[in-house]
């Protein structure tokens, strides 16, 4: 629904990817120097701040992703971004009223991914973080990029196909869960000294006492739940989706365009 | 209605312009985590933030925020840190692969610190600031108005999606579905309450968006706001200042740092 | 709000993407700018297809086979940006909790929208929404949320947050299926004020007697045609109506009988409760 002229859109084509490329290579930058680096943190003063370090590259890169995303967004893919962030709170908060050992804090990112895109996960994941800390608790919002990462990676798995069975999106959300903890680890260890709650805390304080490293405790502890949750994010999202109408799906032109779902009665060409 | 933190009071603070909040925020935030010293966080909390929170008529919250999100996470940063900090040399008292550590202990205060000033000074930005403003003013300095349209849009929506969410699950249990002891028929329980909230909300997304744009939401105008931020000349160069200062706070440790 | 409005739509056919026939067969129509012009159909008659296709929305949101030309005020919608084609066209559409853009704490700010995402003056805006609130007699709830209105009020917020943007054209596809009577007559009422300070009202409803007191001109949509056009009593009294699948009003049925009985002899039938007042009341 774009009403810019083509050359136009063109150049602004060129420009959101290129943001989505600088914010991605800033992302990987700074989690490789956090890993090759290694930096001790109170050691030595003169090396740089690792927490600094962390918060502020994967901050940058997320808002570069974000801001060459949300332009690739039709009206109605923006009316939908509200409901997916929302539905990301409100089961997060159901998923804790009702105890369950999991968070299920981003089946409105996958979800909406998996319907329009990754430029509309990624959206929904970032600004997810933004509205959690606006209204619950501003000490998510260091973890901004891993919400992008998931919405990525869910677009991308729809994109290829990984929600046509049912079997295929489990594993495309457990591979999402790894990368999302190691993503996330320099996050734990180095502004939240591995202790984001008490529980994961006491898993970060268990794998140091054996010996491992600040940076290797908290990928340990994000590797012991993040795959489950992102496999059960996955998998609850494909159950809704195969169970509504086909119609109701196939209104989605990502949907059409990519062919996320087997239409039941048409055969594959 | 709003659903953010925000609280309604007539202050310094909350006059500020909200870039200007979140400007301070940030230079903060970057000068706490440039200097590795746990001195630094506390002064900052004590010298910056628990002032602006006394002027803003807004202490007495944050402070019962603040307890209820750090406290937790404190006391097992202490443990944690203070015991099994993998760069622990100066043993205090030992047990097992337990050591308490002087490092560990200076670190678990650093951070500690660190996330004080972090969640303190957000919190008090969200206490301070109408999410409306916030929002318009970000929109001013050049914020695309699609994702200032997704944030009030959001805040908006989360009561009602709430409302939705508790009456169907309570018509669930209406039905004699009481919720199960194991994990694992609990997450069954949350399934059948999910398909009709997605399929409730996604329903009205096309004639809305359809209302977006007979309201000229695609047009490539630069937005104008209805209701003006305020703003001074001394906030403008406040602006300034504050990232030069972060920016001396990133320099220093390596200054002295080489002595 | 003067401007000359005119739309005019030459020979449309319209079929909806990967549909196997159009909703819309050789529609023919010219509106008069400063009218009210009702449309009535049953549903799937291509009632909500012809109003989004006066506003500009189709075919360049929703795609689709377009042939013939839909034009406002001489200006060929085809050649129009979506932004420019709703700048000639306003729609307000079925359901005003959609309308209203859930992102603004007033409904000042609400009606503002619009202005603000064209980029209007500060100024000029809060005239702006000073005159059409006055206009629309809204004045009291401008400071309140948009979420504690009732059914009516924020229908004419809704309706506010089109006017304001000062189309010379206005849609309005069932602006009152969502409202109690009284809210209904609100925004009837609030059409003859429109119709008076010049705009082309077009509005899509299925309340006859309202239609009958109101409207200048009824058309009839049945099958993607326009099957019936003109004065809104003669229209709605036709013998036709329910083959057109619109049915009749209680009074217009009753007239029937009478007539089939022979109690009544020729003219036109009654539409409304006064009009069947005096076909059926008699010389005193």
């Amino acid at each position: 629904m774009s009403t810019t002229t083509t050359g136009q859109g063109n150049a602004n084509r060129t420009r959101n990817l290129a943001l989505i490329v600088i914010g991605t290579l800033i992302v990987l930058a700074t989690y490789l120097y956090l890993v090759i680096a290694q930096p001790t943190e109170l050691a030595d003063n003169a090396s740089a701040p690792a927490g600094l370090i962390a918060m502020a590259g994967y901050l940058v890169g997320a808002v570069l992703i974000a801001a060459g995303s949300i332009h690739r967004l039709s009206t109605v893919t923006i009316a939908m971004v509200p409901v997916a962030i929302a539905l990301n709170i409100v089961v997060g908060q159901l998923v804790v009223v009702l105890a369950l050992p999991v968070y299920l804090d981003s089946i409105g990112t996958v979800l909406i991914s998996v319907l329009a895109g990754p430029a509309a996960g990624v959206v929904t994941g970032i600004l997810t973080n933004v509205i959690w800390g606006l209204i619950l608790s501003p000490s998510v919002l260091p973890f901004a990029v891993v919400q992008v990462v998931i919405g990525l990676m869910a677009g991308y798995a729809a994109r290829y196909g990984m929600f046509r069975r049912v079997w295929l999106a489990p594993i495309a959300g457990a591979v999402t869960g790894v990368v999302a903890a190691m993503i996330s680890a320099p996050i734990a260890a180095f502004v939240f000294g591995g202790v984001t709650a008490p529980g994961t805390g006491a898993l970060v304080g268990m794998f140091q006492a054996w010996g491992n490293s600040l940076l290797a405790s908290t990928t340990f502890q994000g590797l012991l739940s993040d795959p489950l949750d992102k496999l059960l994010s996955f998998t609850v999202v494909v159950l809704i989706l195969t169970a509504l109408p086909s119609r109701f799906l196939q209104r989605f032109p990502f949907v059409r365009e990519y062919r996320v779902f087997r239409r039941p009665g048409v055969k594959a060409a | 209605m709003s659903t953010t933190l925000y609280v309604e009071r007539v202050s310094p603070v909350h006059r500020l312009n909200p870039v200007t909040k979140l400007v301070a925020l940030l230079c903060l935030l970057v000068v706490v985590f440039a200097i590795a010293q746990w001195w630094v966080g506390v002064g900052v909390l004590l010298l910056v933030i628990v002032p602006a929170a006394v002027a803003s008529g807004c202490g007495g919250v944050l402070a019962g925020f603040a307890l209820r999100l750090l406290l937790p996470v404190l006391a097992m940063l202490v443990l944690v840190q203070g015991l099994t900090y993998p760069g622990g040399q100066t043993v205090l008292w030992e047990w097992g692969p337990l050591a308490l550590t002087t490092e560990g202990l200076l670190f678990a205060a650093t951070i500690g610190a660190r996330l004080a000033c972090l969640v303190c000074a957000s919190v008090l930005l969200v206490l301070t600031t109408h999410p409306g403003e916030l929002m318009s003013a970000l929109t001013e300095k050049g914020l695309s108005p699609k994702f200032s349209y997704i944030i009030s849009s959001t805040l908006q929506l989360i009561p009602s999606f709430r409302d939705r969410a508790d009456s169907i699950l309570l018509a669930q249990q209406a039905r004699g579905l009481a919720v199960p002891r194991n994990p694992l028929r609990r997450l069954g329980v949350l399934m059948p309450l999910l398909g009709p909230l997605v399929l409730g909300m996604f329903t009205d997304v096309e004639e809305r968006s359809t209302a977006m744009e007979a309201r000229g939401f695609g047009s490539t105008a630069r937005r104008t706001s209805l209701v003006p931020v305020p703003d001074t000349t001394a906030q403008r160069v406040a602006r300034w200042v504050m990232p030069a200062l972060a920016a001396v706070a990133i320099v220093a440790p390596f200054v002295w740092g080489s002595r | 709000m003067t401007d000359q409005g005119f739309v005019v739509l030459d020979d449309v056919t319209y079929a909806y993407p990967d549909a196997d026939r159009p909703v819309l067969h050789g529609v023919r129509l010219e509106i008069a700018a400063g009218s009210i012009t009702g449309v009535v159909g049953a549903s799937g008659a291509g009632k909500t297809t012809l109003a989004k296709l006066i506003s500009g929305f189709i075919p360049q949101v929703d795609g689709g086979d377009l042939t013939g030309t839909v034009s406002v005020g001489g200006r060929d919608l085809a050649e129009l940006s979506l932004v420019e084609a709703v700048g000639q066209v306003g729609l307000v559409i079925q359901n005003p909790f959609n309308q209203i853009s859930g992102a603004k704490y007033t409904v000042r700010e609400e009606i503002a929208f619009g202005l603000e995402n064209v980029g209007t003056p500060r100024a000029e805006m809060a005239k702006r929404v000073d005159d059409v609130a006055r206009l629309l007699r809204i004045t009291d709830l401008l400071d309140r949320s948009p979420y504690a209105l009732s059914g009516g009020q924020m229908q004419l917020v809704a309706i506010a947050s089109m006017l304001v943007l000062r189309t010379p054209v206005l849609v309005m596809d069932e602006p009152t299926s969502q409202l109690d009577p009284a809210g209904t007559r609100l925004v009837f009422d609030v059409l003859n004020t429109l119709e008076e300070a010049g705009l082309t009202v077009i509005v899509f409803e299925h309340k006859q007697e309202l239609l009958q007191a109101y409207a200048d001109r009824l058309l009839v949509l049945a099958g993607g045609r326009i099957v019936a056009d003109g004065d809104p009593t003669t229209v709605l009294a036709d013998d036709h109506t329910e083959e057109w699948g619109i049915g009749a009003t209680r009074f217009t049925r009753a007239a029937r009988i009478a007539r089939d009985r022979g109690l009544l002899n020729g003219g036109v039938l009654p539409v409304s409760f006064e009009q069947a007042v005096e076909t059926f009341g008699g010389p005193r």
